[in-house]
């Protein structure tokens, strides 16, 4: 909306701090909205981050041992903590069956009668490992930690039946490997859930608050007492988003300074400026779909049942747990309208890689377009609904 | 109890329901979405991973050696970086995943019987991932390290190559999958994500119609009439699981078939246990309403307290075992334990009631205490 | 005395009994030690404003609110537990505040209706002819199949009314059931009510905001802030309040109300016409005491009048100190807009329309406002008020026609209106979680007021709203008559020179009610602030310069309301107003034989075109039936009676071929 006689520029701004200043005494007044804010920026995180953990511990195995040979044995006892808990000896098939169908075992493994002799012979000897994938995740790392065991036990009696020792070995053609894994050395999965949560969070709020701060107003009917003052559509809402930005990047340092570095020990590799600032871009640009979700509808009920309709496939296009490589093709293309895609590339990136703008330019640049596209329609449906 | 009140009660929710298209949408498009989304979203299989190489042999074998990850179905070739200084930003772009650093030399030492060393750098971002990475990695060193091996053999020791090659892996693992033997992912993630759905949806839908009717005001029809407590939950509930048992065909439907998760169990069987679980889901709904006031407040409790323990405590994606001794008591707390049981035998492994009923016993246990606390903490004559 | 021989004969046996209720939620106290008895067959009134403690009370009697001390009984039951309660639940009718709220939106009327009647087992016969006789009575059978969100404030109160009544309970508790329905509606309401409580023996528990309702009932507790401040019938109240009403007309209203309030307490003008109560003496001693305080200054005849209720409710509030020692408003002087185009039309409508889909709730409206005019918009729920103001303030565009609004065009200088005009809504709607000094400072930014003007405009709106001592209070934590006048503080920080108001005082007690428009007589007259608003206080509407009448999205009349009173009289003959015995049956005699019948209170009024006529008429009527006539006068129609009368020949000409 255009004004007939042009504003002075003060009055623009005054009007835009005036209105941002209510929403944060607003908000500042709400107290069960500061209490939902700070629960998934502090508790909810925490037992996100500490609570999932894809490693395998303690699978619980159980062996039927047809050999009872000092090989056997060896072999047995290296299955263990922390990725296998030996719960003990079975003797039937059936008995492995029915522990596996009740879940009580994960893998039952069979070793052949005269498994040792046949060692001694020679002889290469199967043994069986039943694997339980139910949960495929478990399913495959166990086997794979398995087979490594199995590996490792061949590759120590072959060594003892060559008589090769470490000197000879180095006269053998191999591939030694030496595997560095960046970013996170250790592999500690709270670094990686901690930080995919509060993005999480970051998209859930910047979704909800300013959708229900404007819905809040539709329920009172204070936005009809805005509307009819000289305030443009743009400067009724953009207060708002301003506001809850702040709150969220406020609730962002609290996350960042008070769970991820002391209790995760993240270390922070590049600039948390920058993290905030991109942070603050990228609520700006969700912030549109929540205004978006306002004009659709009438109460905070409802706001609450669009924001999930909403951020349950943006999750699903973050690529946060399943990377852009493992998604079908058409599902890949359409990553590339979900702000939370960028969000998540620059997030992990500034933090865990150090990585800067020179590297991340261009998710910042999708990031933007498709921030300044979002907004501007949340800000355009509202204006045509209020017309 | 009278029957035609819990009717008329029912049927009143029943038609609010389907008035109100809003909620009438998102109560079945809230599961869906969750199965959908959930389903593609969490797919944990890692394929297709993109690797780099730096070769500073470029040699016939160092190419050879390339091939054997390019044609993995696991690694996703994307080209030769230049030196080692390049990779940093395609790392830290997440262009690549992996990236191999073949020394200078490669071809020369091999041939020269000389262990080579090979730099794998990985990204860690996702350490479920990096781990799974490393276990391929090893799987094709350790195959090449092999042939190596028994070729070193055969022609040093002068066995045949076949007696090489069984030289050198004495004990092979035999592994026999069970119950999902093609290691489909998905299979396992839909039919377990029915604990979360049917967990989730009823609660909500319950939580939100009962407090919708206490922020209206019509609650009081219910309080001022001679309507008993137990009527009025029975009838109020009674759409809510009604709608929840269709959810369950829906879902169940949607992981069969958009997921391909076969169904071993017995399909009677299973319906009547999430029956049971969706009643005892919708308790905790009641709940919720009778605690909290405002839709707002509904939502954000039952948000809280049934995605987390349907997320963590189920054994959904994090495996109990892998949990302390005390969060692993805990998670036996929680309903979702025991229908992923449920869920998983069902479809997988195709058991029936007489391996499940001790699950199906406890939920039915879950349900019966939720509702009559539910029953006797709702109030007709409320302090406010 | 046959009725209060029936209410003297039942009290041995109390429907309600009520013995020293208190409730307090959380620390705050909201009902302070109330006793009450109630007989069978009696209509109680509540009565008192918002956070009088009426609805508390009401719940806990309908068994559906806990309290913590003091005893009840309904029917002889001790309500002291939930057990307690059920057992008399089934005989109790009980229609929570706000209208419609407790009815289920997405329900067509018959379901609703039906869902009420299953919920009682009512048996389904019973129901078939109760449904057709209730909703034939409220003219609801037509809309059986709409649902209930789609009706009209009036009808939903209606339907509310026919779903509270479907199990015909012995005891009707209804809470505020006319709160915000327009004088017709609640006319209608009120007929149907007393009607079938006649009919059926029914007693009934009714709150009301409404003083001008007290009348029809049989006895009533005034209360506020909790208290008990009188019991009674309504002449007992009002015999225990003596005090004479003065009336007489003035050309220089403004001066003379100022000074008339330098000595009495209760002084109103509407219009022309003022209004004063001298609280504790006879109609002669009042005059002298007027005519005194007028000093000379003024010279005219003074009648004198009965005062209502409302007179005596005010009066009690003053005698027990219960009024804030600023009721006698010290408005502060403001310069105001300056003008030299006095006379000029302000506002200016030209045949607006405004269509929501196939609906046209806004058809050809056209009108003027003055500079410095007060202009009521009058009509019934849905007559398309509200809609009006939306498009003249510019919440909404209209769909054809134009306006001049503050010198510029509504089409195309939107912004420069917005500049110029204050509005406030139907809900007060403030920030509540801002305390009132916020409030008050955020629309001063909104507007761009420098900082200087800001403190001065700050300074103007506390001392104008009496708002001293709340200013750092949360607007929501303000008593409403408070919060009401901070609201138009609000609308007024930026000196606009149109205000919209939209129903700026329902739900208010009379005292701020009366606050409230000595300030908007103060802005018009001196300050030249020009006034659109709409209202269903008909009392209020006297207080306009001008009157416009709405009518299904239309004007149907546009005057004085002096011109639109004589019009009334001109057209319908010369109203009588008759006190009788037993009023209602009166009524049912006398409905079939004149005009524009109509109970107030315990007196009818009616219209005759020949008033010795109709006197001859009425005399042998009543006495042919038995019933004694206590008084029969001509009287000068009020605005209600003007409503009523538009209204329902509007209905009726709509209602046929």
């Amino acid at each position: 909306m255009t004004s007939p006689r042009s504003l002075p520029m003060g009055l623009w701004w005054r009007r835009l701090w005036v209105m941002t200043a209510k929403e944060l005494l607003q908000l500042s007044r709400d107290p069960v909205l500061l209490i939902i804010i700070a629960w998934f920026f502090t508790a909810d995180i925490y037992i996100i981050g500490s609570g999932v953990s894809m490693e395998l511990r303690n699978a619980t195995l159980r062996v039927i041992d047809a050999d009872h040979s000092a090989a056997s044995r060896e072999l047995i006892h290296r299955f263990r903590p922390p990725h296998f808990r030996l719960q003990g000896e079975i003797f039937a098939h059936q008995e492995g069956t029915r522990l596996l169908d009740a879940g009580e075992s994960m893998l039952v493994l069979e070793i052949p009668a005269h498994f040792e002799r046949d060692l001694q012979a020679g002889r290469s000897v199967d043994v069986q490992l039943q694997v339980d994938t139910s949960n495929t995740v478990l399913g495959t790392l166990a086997t794979g930690y398995a087979s490594r065991i199995v590996a490792g036990f061949s590759e120590d009696r072959v060594r003892r039946e060559l008589g090769l020792t470490d000197q000879q070995l180095a006269a053998v053609p191999r591939i030694e490997e030496r595997q560095r894994v960046w970013y996170n050395p250790n592999q500690t999965d709270p670094w990686f859930m901690a930080i995919s949560e509060l993005m999480t969070v970051v998209t859930m709020l910047s979704l909800m608050l300013p959708a229900a701060a404007t819905v809040r107003e539709k329920e009172r009917g204070t936005i009809e007492q805005l509307m009819v003052s000289p305030l443009s559509p743009f400067q009724i809402l953009f207060p708002k988003v301003i506001a809850m930005t702040l709150a969220i990047l406020g609730g962002t340092a609290v996350a960042v300074f008070l769970i991820l570095i002391p209790v995760f020990q993240i270390p922070i590799k590049g600039s948390l400026g920058l993290f905030f600032a991109i942070t603050a871009v990228y609520v700006l640009a969700t912030s549109g779909l929540g205004l978006f979700i306002a004009t659709l509808s009438r109460n905070l009920g409802q706001v609450s049942m669009l924001v999930i309709v909403v951020l349950l496939p943006m999750l699903l296009l973050s690529g946060s747990w399943t990377p852009p490589e493992a998604m079908p093709e058409p599902l890949r293309a359409a990553m590339v309208i979900s702000p939370l895609y960028y969000y998540i590339e620059l997030g992990y990136g500034i933090l865990l890689k150090g990585a800067g703008l020179d590297v991340l330019w261009d998710s910042l640049l999708g990031l933007a377009v498709l921030g300044s596209v979002i907004f501007s329609f949340g800000v355009w449906r509202f204006r045509r609904q209020l017309g | 109890m009278k029957l035609a009140r819990v009717r008329t009660i029912a049927c009143k929710e029943w038609r609010e329901i389907l008035r109100d298209r809003l909620f009438f949408t998102t109560a079945f498009v809230v599961p869906l979405l969750i199965m959908l989304v959930l389903g593609y979203g969490l797919s944990l299989d890692v394929e297709n991973i993109p690797f780099a190489v730096v070769d500073h042999d470029r040699s016939a074998l160092s190419r050879d050696y390339v091939h054997r990850f390019s044609d993995s179905r696991y690694f996703d070739f994307r080209g030769y970086a230049t030196s080692e200084r390049a990779l940093d930003p395609l790392l830290a772009d997440s262009r690549i995943r992996l990236a191999l650093i073949i020394p200078a030399q490669f071809q020369e030492r091999l041939l020269a019987d000389r262990p080579v060393a090979v730099q794998a750098l990985i990204d860690g971002i996702f350490p479920f991932r990096a781990q799974t990475t490393k276990g391929y990695l090893s799987a094709i060193n350790g195959q090449l390290n092999r042939e190596l091996l028994s070729d070193y053999l055969a022609r040093t020791r002068g066995l045949t190559p076949e007696r090489a090659a069984e030289l050198i892996s004495p004990v092979r693992l035999q592994q026999r999958y069970l119950y999902n033997q093609a290691i489909e992912s998905d299979w396992s993630m839909a039919s377990g994500l029915l604990t979360l759905v049917l967990m989730v949806s009823p609660a909500f839908l319950t939580a939100l119609g009962v407090v919708r009717e206490k922020e209206s005001g019509s609650i009081y029809n219910i309080y001022a009439s001679t309507v008993s407590r137990g009527e009025f939950i029975l009838g109020k509930l009674t759409p809510y699981v009604g709608v929840s048992a269709f959810n369950i065909l829906i879902v169940w439907w949607v992981a069969t078939e958009a997921f391909g998760a076969p169904f071993k169990g017995d399909p009677l069987f299973f319906f009547l246990a999430s029956l049971i679980y969706v009643i005892c889901t919708a308790g905790i709904g009641l709940l919720v309403s009778i605690l909290v006031r405002t839709q707002v407040a509904a939502v954000l409790v039952t948000m809280v307290i049934t995605f987390i323990p349907a997320m963590l405590y189920s054994g959904l994606l994090v495996p109990l075992e892998s949990m302390g001794p005390a969060a692993r008591s805990e998670a036996y707390l929680f309903p979702p334990v025991y229908f992923l049981q449920i869920a998983w035998g069902s479809f997988l492994k195709g058991l029936g009631i007489d391996a499940l009923w001790f699950q199906v016993a406890v939920l039915a246990g879950y349900a019966a205490l939720l509702w009559t606390v539910g029953l006797f903490a709702f109030s007709k004559r409320p302090r406010r | 005395m046959g009725e209060a021989a029936l209410v003297n004969e039942a009290l041995a046996e109390p429907v309600l009994r009520v013995r020293g209720f208190c409730k307090r939620y959380r620390r705050r106290s909201a009902v302070e030690g109330v006793d009450l008895t109630c007989a069978r067959g009696e209509i109680y009134g509540l009565i008192g404003p918002d956070g009088a403690g009426k609805s508390s009370l009401m719940k806990a009697l309908a068994g559906v609110l806990a309290f913590e001390a003091g005893r009840i009984e309904v029917f002889g039951v001790n309500i002291d537990s939930e057990r307690a309660a059920e057992k008399v639940k089934d005989r109790i009718g009980f229609m929570p505040q706000g209208l419609g709220l407790n009815l289920y939106p997405e329900l067509t009327v018959e379901e609703n209706v039906d869902f009420f009647a299953q919920l009682r087992q009512v048996p389904a016969p019973a129901l078939a002819e109760r449904k057709q006789r209730l909703l034939k009575i409220t003219r609801l059978a037509a809309f059986r199949a709409r649902p209930m969100k789609q009706l009209s404030g009036g009808m939903k109160q209606k339907l509310g009314l026919v779903c509270t009544l479907i199990h015909e309970p012995a005891l009707l508790i209804l809470d505020e059931p006319t709160t915000g329905v327009d004088p017709v509606s609640r006319r209608d309401f009120w007929a149907i009510l007393t009607g079938l409580l006649r009919e059926r023996g029914i007693t009934a528990l009714i709150s009301t905001a409404y003083l001008d309702e007290a009348s029809r009932f049989h006895r009533l507790s005034l209360l506020y802030q909790g208290r008990l401040l009188d019991q009674g019938t309504p002449e007992q109240i009002l015999a225990r309040t003596p005090g004479s009403l003065i009336e007489f007309e003035a050309m220089d209203a403004g001066r003379i109300l100022s000074r008339l309030r330098e000595t009495f307490a209760q002084v109103e003008g509407y219009g022309a016409r003022m209004r004063v109560f001298v609280p504790g003496c006879e109609p002669a001693q009042a005059k002298i005491a007027v005519t005194r305080a007028l000093d000379g200054q003024f010279k005219a005849p003074l009648r004198s009048a009965e005062p209502e209720l409302e007179d005596a409710f005010i009066a009690l509030l003053n005698e027990r100190g219960l009024v804030a020692d600023d009721t006698r408003l010290r408005l502060p002087t403001d310069p105001g807009p300056v003008s030299d185009h006095q006379g000029q039309a302000v506002i200016e409508a030209r045949g607006l329309c405004r269509d929501f889909g196939d609906f046209r709730a806004v058809d050809q409206v056209s009108f003027r406002v003055r500079r410095g005019g007060i202009f009521g918009l009058l009509g019934a729920n849905g007559a398309g008020k509200t809609t009006v103001i939306k498009l003249l303030t510019g919440i909404l565009h209209p769909s054809d026609g134009s306006g001049r609004v503050a010198d510029a065009d509504m089409r195309g200088a939107g912004q420069t209106i917005k500049a110029r005009i204050g509005y406030m809504s139907q809900a007060f709607s403030l920030y509540q979680d801002l305390s009132a000094l916020e409030n008050i400072r955020l629309y001063a930014g909104i507007y761009g007021l420098d900082r200087k003007t800001t403190a001065e405009r700050t300074a103007w709106v506390i001392a104008m709203a009496g708002l001293g001592g709340f200013e750092n209070t949360l607007a929501g934590q303000l008593p409403l008559g408070v919060r009401q006048r901070l609201a138009l503080g609000c609308a007024l920080v930026h000196r606009p020179r149109v205000l919209f108001l939209d129903e700026p005082t329902s739900g208010v007690d009379p005292i701020g009610r009366r606050r409230f428009w000595e300030i908007l007589f103060h802005l018009s007259r001196r300050d030249g602030v020009t006034i659109l608003l709409t209202t269903h206080y008909m009392s209020e509407a006297e207080h306009c310069d001008q009157l416009a009448l709405m009518h299904a999205g239309r004007i149907v009349a546009d005057a004085s309301p002096q011109a639109m009173i004589l019009a009334l009289q001109a057209e319908a003959g010369q109203l009588l107003e008759l006190e009788v015995e037993r009023p209602l049956e009166a009524l049912a005699l006398l409905e079939h034989r004149f005009e524009g019948v109509g109970l107030f209170g315990r007196r009818i009024h009616l219209f005759a075109s020949s008033p010795d006529a109709a006197e001859a008429t009425i005399r042998t009527l009543m006495q042919g039936a038995g019933i004694r006539l206590t008084a029969l006068r001509a009287r000068t129609p009020a605005m209600e009676d003007v409503f009523v009368y538009r209204v329902l020949a509007l209905e009726r000409g709509q209602g046929a071929p």
